[in-house]
């Protein structure tokens, strides 16, 4: 399966944010797209997710995929967490393959164990933000596509989270946002900040 | 515990107030006092009949109270999905929550005679503020959350159960407490006008014949008390799912 993203353009309110942006996401492939806030990191993720339409140009699943849409295990910019159900039920919550025991041992990987059951509201904003990773590589998906995901973490906490999340990609596609790209050589850095 | 005594306190101090006017206007027919509606209210538990009217009466107000709440979930649910639903039930929901309860009371007695008429009464009284309730809960709901639940292809069941119903909780106990007050008075006050036999209704237009009071008093209280306690059932039941 490729994602085909050919000559994207996207504006808001007159603003243009997207001009003529090409990328092939292919397989067993990282891409660390980087750039100054504004450049249109987050509206080339919801591009790709279906969740915004192009103004011109087009995105398109090649090969034999049955689905109209991609199947993406995803952090958004905000965690996008339930705030009165715990860790463990915010990642069950979403698909019906995600069984509590998996869960319970996806989040041990970046949550301590009396982390795991207390609602999400009562948690930091580092340890909500290491929820919604593992609840993105818990789901059984055909592409990661993480925006901003390490906001919030300490040193220490970042290189955990990018460990674990090479550790879980298999020959997913793997598309981060970032403004800091240490850590993340693995991948193809494309920085948008540059014509 | 403060709140208790707190509580105690001022009931106390009101109950006071009541026997101290009934004292002053020293007229059983004008005002009835606290110790002779105690009294009355004792006499009447005596007899079986009493029962029978406040279980008619409490059965036929819960009815309405279930068919309204059910009705009010449903079409908020529809209006939510779909503008013409809620376009279409507009004027409707604007005219139940409008025309006094007495004008629909009189027409239906017209035309369907007086038993069922508190049903009928508390749903039309309990539909518009649950189905207000619910559509301000469904069109409130954090949208970012929704995008979330399609992004990963979140089961309906599970969007109903995590992301819609936690945000409809709040403005449905608002609802429902203030839904089992109105059945009450409008399901007592619709058996006043309809009079079928066998109920508080009935039991209150009688005292007010013979101008007993202290009737009118004990069946007041009683109603209070049977409001108050459906109240915390309802609410106890809405909290139950959050709890386990």
């Amino acid at each position: 399966m490729t994602i085909e993203i050919k000559d994207v353009c996207k504006s808001f309110d007159g603003r243009q944010v997207l001009k003529d942006f090409s990328l092939n996401i292919e397989e067993e492939h990282s891409y660390i797209i980087t750039g100054p806030s504004g450049c249109g990191k987050t509206t080339l993720l919801r591009l790709i997710l279906r969740l915004e339409e192009p103004d011109a140009g087009h995105v398109k699943l090649l090969g034999d995929y049955k689905y109209p849409f991609i199947n993406s295990g995803t952090v958004f910019q905000e965690d996008r967490l339930c705030d009165s159900f715990d860790a463990v039920t915010n990642v069950t919550m979403v698909n019906r393959r995600v069984y509590r025991e998996n869960a319970i041992s996806e989040l041990k990987n970046l949550l301590s164990e009396d982390e795991l059951h207390k609602p999400v509201r009562e948690l930091s904003g580092g340890q909500r933000r290491r929820v919604a990773i593992a609840r993105a590589l818990a789901v059984p998906s055909d592409i990661l596509i993480m925006d901003e995901p390490f906001t919030g973490l300490d040193e220490a906490s970042r290189r955990n989270a990018i460990s674990f999340i090479r550790e879980k990609q298999g020959t997913r596609p793997l598309v981060i946002t970032t403004h800091d790209t240490s850590g993340l050589e693995f991948g193809r850095i494309i920085d948008m900040g540059i014509d | 515990m403060q709140n208790i005594v707190k509580r105690i306190i001022a009931a106390a101090f009101w109950l006071l107030v009541w026997q101290a006017l009934a004292m002053i206007v020293h007229n059983k027919v004008l005002l009835a006092g606290p110790a002779e509606t105690v009294a009355t209210l004792g006499r009447l538990m005596g007899d079986n009949s009493f029962w029978q009217s406040v279980a008619s009466t409490t059965g036929r107000i819960l009815a309405g109270f279930v068919a309204g709440s059910a009705l009010g979930i449903v079409f908020g649910y529809l209006s939510y999905i779909n503008e013409i639903v809620r376009e279409l039930l507009r004027p409707l929901v604007l005219a139940l929550k409008s025309v006094p309860v007495a004008s629909f009371v009189i027409l239906l007695l017209i035309w369907f005679g007086n038993r069922n008429i508190s049903v009928i009464i508390v749903a039309m009284v309990v539909f518009p503020i649950l189905y207000t309730n619910t559509l301000e809960g469904l069109v409130s709901t954090d949208k970012k959350l929704l995008e979330m639940a399609r992004v990963f292809r979140m089961p309906r069941e599970r969007e109903i159960r995590y992301i819609f119903l936690p945000g409809l909780l709040p403005f449905w106990q608002g609802a429902f407490k203030l839904a089992i007050g109105m059945s009450f008075k409008s399901g007592i006050a619709a058996e006043v006008i309809g009079q079928p036999l066998g109920t508080i209704g009935n039991g209150l237009y009688q005292a007010k014949i013979y101008l007993e009071t202290g009737e009118l008093f004990a069946w007041t209280i009683v109603t209070v008390l049977v409001a108050f306690i459906c109240e915390r059932v309802v609410l106890f039941l809405l909290v139950l799912p959050s709890k386990k």
